[in-house]
C-alpha cells in the first residue's frame, strides 16, 4: 500500500514537471487531466482501505467528485475556453523549458530539505509523500510566474490546488467530506470566474498574455 | 472605599458634562435649545468640579479613585483616579470651561441655522471630558486612549467649518502631528512597560524608577517629542498656528488654554514624577527648547496680522516660558537644589494655570471681534473701542496679563521664573550658568517682544478709526460672551494680586507629587495671602506695586494740572497736509508697526516685499500702487518639505519599483516569501 501511495505521489510530482515542460497550451489542460487523474487514483487507494476498515464510502464519493470535476469537466471548459479565444501560436514562457525544468528540480529540493527537517512527520513513508505534494503546490506557483497567457495561470492555479488538496490527503488521509466538498464547489466558481475574465481580457486587450493588463495600473 | 461629599460631586460634574453632550445631540434640530443646555449643564459640571478639586486639594489625602473597571481582557482595565497634581490641572480645566461654556452661550448663536449646533455642542462637550479623562486616568493605556480620544476630537472641531479648505488642510497637518507625537509616547509607555510590569500611574512614589539607565534616557526622548508635539514646541510646532485659527474661537480657547497643556501634565507626571530622579541633561534640553520657542514663538507672532494665528504663535511663546521654568526646575532638582527647584516647577506651574487665563480670555476676545466685524485680520479693523468698550478693556487686561505687567497674574509667574533662575546661577556649574543667563535673557526678550505684539493687537484694532466697513458696523458682543471674558479677566487679576492662593495649592501639588515644598523657601511660611513673596532676598509684593502704581497716577493728574495750568481750548481747522480730511488710511497699520521686528529678525523671516506701481505711465503717473510684504516660515521651508519631499521621492520610486502592475511580479513576490517563511522555519 504505501509503495503504492509512494509511486503515486512521485507519479504526481513528475506530472508537474511534466508541466513545466510544456510548450503548448492545450497540453497544459491535457496534463492538468493526467494530474488530476493520478490524485483519484490515489483517493480511490485511501477510499478502499478505508472501506475494508470500517465500511465508510466517503473516499470514493471524493473519487467520483475529483474525475466528474477535474478530470472531465473543468479541462473540458479550459479547452472551450481555449478555442474561443487564442488563434496565435506563440512562445508562452519568459525562459526556457530547460532552465525552468532545473528550477522546478531546485524547488523539489529545497522542498525536501525543509520539510525533513521540521521533524513533525514521524512517519518517514508520509515524509515522502508530503515532500512530493509541498513541491506541487511550489510548481504550480512557479509555473504561474513562469507563463504569460491566461489559460497557463488558470492551470497552475488548478495545479496549486492539487498539490494542496494531495498535501492533506497523504498526510492526513483526507479532510472530512463536507470540507471537501467546499473547497470543491469554490474551485467551481474560481474557475468559471477565471474563465469570463479570460474572455474579458481577450475582449479588452486582443490577446490572453496577462502581461498586457500592466496596462491597467492607475 | 471611603469617598467623601466633595467626591461625589466630581462624579456629578462628571455626569453634567454627559448629559450636556446628550442634550446637544437629543436637540440638535433646535438649535437654541440644544447650545444652551448643553452649555448650562457644562457651567455646571465645571462649578462642580471645580468645588470639589479645590476642597481636595485644600483636603488632601492621598489620591482618589473615580472608577476602577477591570474588564476579562488580559491586561486592560480602565482606571480613572486623581491626585494632587491632576486635581490642580484639573482646576485650570474646569475655571476655563466655566467660562467659555458662558462665552459659548452667545458665541455659538451665529451658527444657529447655518450649522449642526447639536453635533457642535456633542463634540464640545465630549472634548471637554477627553481632556479631563487624560488627567484622571490612572495607567498607561488609560492614559493613551485618553489622549487619544482627546486628539481625534479635537481634529473634528478643527475641521468642523469643513467647507474652507485651508480648514481641511490644518486638520490635516494636525492629526498627522499629534499622531506621530502619540506614536512616539506609545512607544515609551511600551517601553516603560515591558521593562518594569508597571502600568499604574497615579498613586504614590515613582513607578518607572526600576528602568535601566539607557531605557530612561530613551523615555525621555521619546516622551519629550511626544509631548512636545501636542505642546507646540518648536520645530514641532507647525499645527499649532493653522489649527488654532480653523477652530471656532472657543475651541481655541480650549485647545491653546488647556488642550496644549496636558503636554505639560505628562511631561510633569511622567519625566519629572515617574523616573524618581532626573538628569542634568534632561533640564537643559527642556530649558533649551524653552528658550528657542519662548523667543522664537513672539518672534513669529510679530508678523501675524490673524489675530487668531498670532495668539497661537503666543501659545508657543508661553509655551517656552513654561518650559524654561520646568527645565529650571529639572535641573536644579537634578543637583539637589530642591527649594529651587520647587519655586521654578511652581512657577511653570503657576504659568500654566496664567495662561489658561488670559490666553483662553485672548482667544474669547478674538472670538468677540470675529462675531462683531465677520473678520481675523487685524488691518480690517480700528476704532474697536467705542463700538465695544467693554470688550475692550478685557482684551486690555488679557493683553496686559500676557505681556507681564503688574499688576495682573502673567507677572508674578514670570518673576518667580526669574528668581529661580538668578538663586541657581550662583551654585550652578560654567555651562548650565551661561544657559542660565540666556534662559534670564530670553525671558526678558519675550516679555518685551509681546508687549510689542499686544500693543500692536490693541492699538491696531482697537483704537484710530474704522479701517473697513464691518469695523465700523461694529456692536458690543451678547451679555454672556462679555460674562466669559470678564470672569477670566477678573482671575488674572486676582491672581495677580494675590498668587499666595495659587501657591498655596501649588505648595500641596509639589510635596505630593515630587516631596518639594515651595514655603520653608518663599517667606510667609503660612497663608497670609495679603503678605508679598520672597524667593531667597528678594521681595515682592503686588499689592504694595498696585498701590505705588495707584499713588503714582493720582499724584501725577493733580501735578501735570498744576504744572501745566488749566487747558484752554479753542477750535480752529487744523492744516490736514493738503488732502480734505484726516482719514483711515492716514494711520499707522499693523505691518508698519511690525517692520522694525522683521528687519532685526532678517535671518528668521526672510522678508520679501515687492511695490507694483500701475497705469498707463508708471513711472509718473501711477493709478494704484500695490505693496506686498511676504514672510518665509523657514521651518516648513526647510525642515518639513524637506522631509516631505524626500518621503515622496521614495514612495515614488517604491511605487515604481515594486508596483509594476504585472501579475507575475506579484506572484513571484507571493513564491519568495513562501520560500523565505520555509526556510525560516527550517533554520531558526
Amino acid at each position: 500500500m504505501t509503495t503504492y501511495m509512494d509511486i503515486i505521489s512521485l507519479l504526481i510530482l513528475v506530472s508537474s514537471f511534466v508541466l513545466v515542460a510544456n510548450k503548448k497550451q492545450t497540453s497544459y489542460i491535457k496534463t492538468f487531466r493526467i494530474q488530476s487523474f493520478l490524485i483519484a487514483l490515489s483517493m480511490a487507494a485511501i477510499g478502499f482501505r478505508h472501506f475494508q476498515q470500517n465500511g465508510r464510502i466517503d473516499a470514493f464519493i471524493l473519487c467520483a467528485l475529483i474525475i466528474g470535476l477535474k478530470v472531465i469537466y473543468i479541462p473540458n471548459l479550459l479547452n472551450k475556453t481555449y478555442d474561443k479565444v487564442e488563434h496565435k501560436v506563440e512562445k508562452d514562457f519568459y525562459l526556457n523549458i530547460p532552465i525552468l525544468t532545473l528550477l522546478a528540480c531546485g524547488i523539489a529540493v529545497f522542498v525536501y530539505f525543509i520539510v525533513t527537517g521540521i521533524g513533525q512527520f514521524d512517519n518517514r513513508d508520509i515524509t515522502m509523500q508530503v515532500v512530493n505534494m509541498v513541491s506541487v503546490v511550489l510548481i504550480g506557483i512557479f509555473f504561474m510566474i513562469t507563463r504569460k497567457k491566461a489559460i497557463g495561470q488558470i492551470v497552475g492555479f488548478l495545479v496549486v490546488e492539487n498539490g494542496i488538496f494531495g498535501t492533506a490527503m497523504f498526510a492526513a488521509e483526507g479532510m472530512p467530506l463536507i470540507v471537501d466538498i467546499g473547497i470543491f464547489i469554490d474551485l467551481l466558481t474560481g474557475v468559471l470566474i477565471m474563465g469570463l475574465m479570460v474572455f474579458r481580457i481577450n475582449d479588452k486587450f486582443d490577446s490572453i498574455n496577462t502581461n498586457k493588463l500592466k496596462k491597467l495600473k492607475g | 472605599m471611603n469617598l467623601s461629599v466633595t467626591d461625589h460631586l466630581f462624579t456629578l460634574a462628571i455626569i453634567m458634562f454627559f448629559a450636556g453632550a446628550c442634550f446637544g445631540l437629543l436637540f440638535c434640530k433646535k438649535h437654541r435649545a440644544a447650545n444652551t443646555l448643553s452649555n448650562l449643564f457644562c457651567m455646571a459640571g465645571s462649578a462642580m468640579g471645580t468645588i470639589s478639586v479645590v476642597f481636595h486639594l485644600l483636603k488632601g489625602g492621598g489620591p482618589v479613585t473615580v472608577l476602577n473597571s477591570v474588564p476579562g481582557i488580559p491586561n486592560f482595565s480602565l482606571q480613572l483616579k486623581y491626585d494632587n497634581l491632576s486635581a490642580y490641572f484639573l482646576l485650570v480645566l474646569f475655571i476655563l470651561t466655566f467660562a467659555v461654556s458662558l462665552y459659548s452661550i452667545g458665541y455659538i448663536s451665529h451658527y444657529y441655522g447655518k450649522r449642526n449646533v447639536g453635533i457642535f455642542n456633542f463634540l464640545y462637550c465630549t472634548f471637554i471630558l477627553s481632556m479631563m479623562m487624560v488627567m484622571l486616568a490612572g495607567n498607561l493605556l488609560t492614559f493613551f486612549i485618553a489622549w487619544e480620544l482627546m486628539s481625534v476630537v479635537s481634529y473634528f472641531l478643527v475641521v468642523f467649518e469643513h467647507e474652507r479648505s485651508e480648514n481641511v488642510k490644518a486638520g490635516t497637518v494636525y492629526i498627522i502631528m499629534t499622531h506621530l507625537g502619540a506614536a512616539l509616547i506609545m512607544i515609551a509607555f511600551m517601553i516603560m512597560n515591558v521593562l518594569t510590569g508597571e502600568t499604574s500611574i497615579i498613586g504614590n512614589g515613582a513607578f518607572f524608577t526600576a528602568l535601566p539607565e539607557a531605557a530612561k534616557n530613551a523615555c525621555f526622548l521619546l516622551l519629550l517629542v511626544g509631548f512636545g508635539t501636542k505642546a507646540g514646541i518648536i520645530p514641532f510646532h507647525i499645527w499649532l498656528p493653522k489649527a488654532h485659527p480653523a477652530a471656532s474661537s472657543n475651541i481655541s480657547a480650549l485647545m491653546s488654554g488647556f488642550m496644549i497643556k496636558t503636554a505639560i501634565y505628562g511631561i510633569v507626571r511622567f519625566i519629572i514624577c515617574g523616573f524618581g530622579g532626573i538628569k542634568t541633561w534632561w533640564g537643559m534640553t527642556i530649558l533649551i527648547l524653552g528658550i528657542v520657542a519662548a523667543v522664537l514663538g513672539v518672534a513669529y507672532a510679530l508678523m501675524e496680522h490673524n489675530i487668531k494665528r498670532l495668539l497661537a504663535f503666543h501659545s508657543i511663546e508661553n509655551i517656552g516660558i513654561i518650559f524654561i521654568g520646568l527645565g529650571m526646575g529639572m535641573i536644579a532638582y537634578s543637583k539637589e537644589y530642591y527649594p529651587i527647584a520647587a519655586v521654578a516647577i511652581a512657577a511653570a506651574l503657576f504659568h500654566t494655570l496664567n495662561h489658561a487665563l488670559f490666553k483662553g480670555g485672548l482667544f474669547l476676545g478674538a472670538g468677540a471681534i470675529q462675531y462683531a466685524t465677520h473678520t481675523r485680520d487685524i488691518e480690517q479693523l480700528g476704532g474697536l473701542i467705542k463700538k465695544m468698550p467693554v470688550t475692550a478693556v478685557f482684551v486690555l487686561c488679557f493683553s496686559l496679563a500676557i505681556s507681564a505687567i503688574v499688576p495682573f497674574n502673567g507677572f508674578v509667574s514670570e518673576w518667580l521664573t526669574y528668581q529661580s533662575i538668578f538663586a541657581f546661577i550662583p551654585k550652578g556649574s560654567l555651562c548650565i550658568n551661561m544657559i542660565s543667563i540666556i534662559a534670564a535673557a530670553a525671558l526678558a526678550f519675550a516679555g518685551a517682544l509681546a508687549a510689542v505684539c499686544f500693543v500692536k493687537l490693541f492699538g491696531i484694532s482697537f483704537l484710530g478709526l474704522p479701517r473697513s466697513e464691518h469695523a465700523g458696523e461694529a456692536k458690543e458682543v451678547p451679555p454672556t460672551m462679555l460674562g466669559g471674558m470678564g470672569i477670566l479677566a477678573a482671575l488674572c487679576l486676582v491672581a495677580g494680586l494675590f498668587p499666595k492662593i495659587i501657591l498655596n495649592l501649588l505648595d500641596k501639588v509639589l510635596i505630593e507629587t515630587a516631596a518639594l515644598k515651595i514655603y520653608p523657601n518663599l517667606s510667609g511660611g503660612t497663608v497670609p495671602v495679603f503678605s508679598g513673596l520672597t524667593v531667597s532676598g528678594n521681595k515682592m509684593s503686588m499689592i504694595a506695586i498696585l498701590a505705588v502704581i495707584l499713588a503714582l497716577i493720582a499724584a501725577t493728574v493733580p501735578a501735570v494740572r498744576i504744572i501745566g495750568g488749566k487747558a484752554d481750548s479753542r477750535k480752529y481747522g487744523t492744516w490736514d497736509c493738503g488732502f480734505v480730511e484726516i482719514n483711515e488710511r492716514m494711520q499707522y497699520t499693523a505691518t508698519g508697526f511690525s517692520k522694525p521686528i522683521r528687519i532685526v529678525f532678517r535671518i528668521l523671516f526672510r522678508p520679501s516685499r515687492t511695490l507694483a506701481v500701475k497705469g498707463e505711465h508708471p513711472k509718473y503717473y501711477p493709478d494704484k500702487m500695490e505693496y506686498k510684504v511676504g514672510t518665509v516660515s523657514v521651518f516648513e521651508k526647510y525642515f518639513y518639505d524637506v522631509i516631505i519631499r524626500g518621503l515622496h521621492r521614495f514612495s515614488q520610486r517604491v511605487k515604481l519599483s515594486v508596483q509594476t502592475g504585472s501579475i507575475h511580479m506579484y506572484l513571484s513576490y507571493i513564491l519568495v516569501t513562501v520560500l523565505a517563511l520555509m526556510l525560516y522555519s527550517r533554520l531558526f
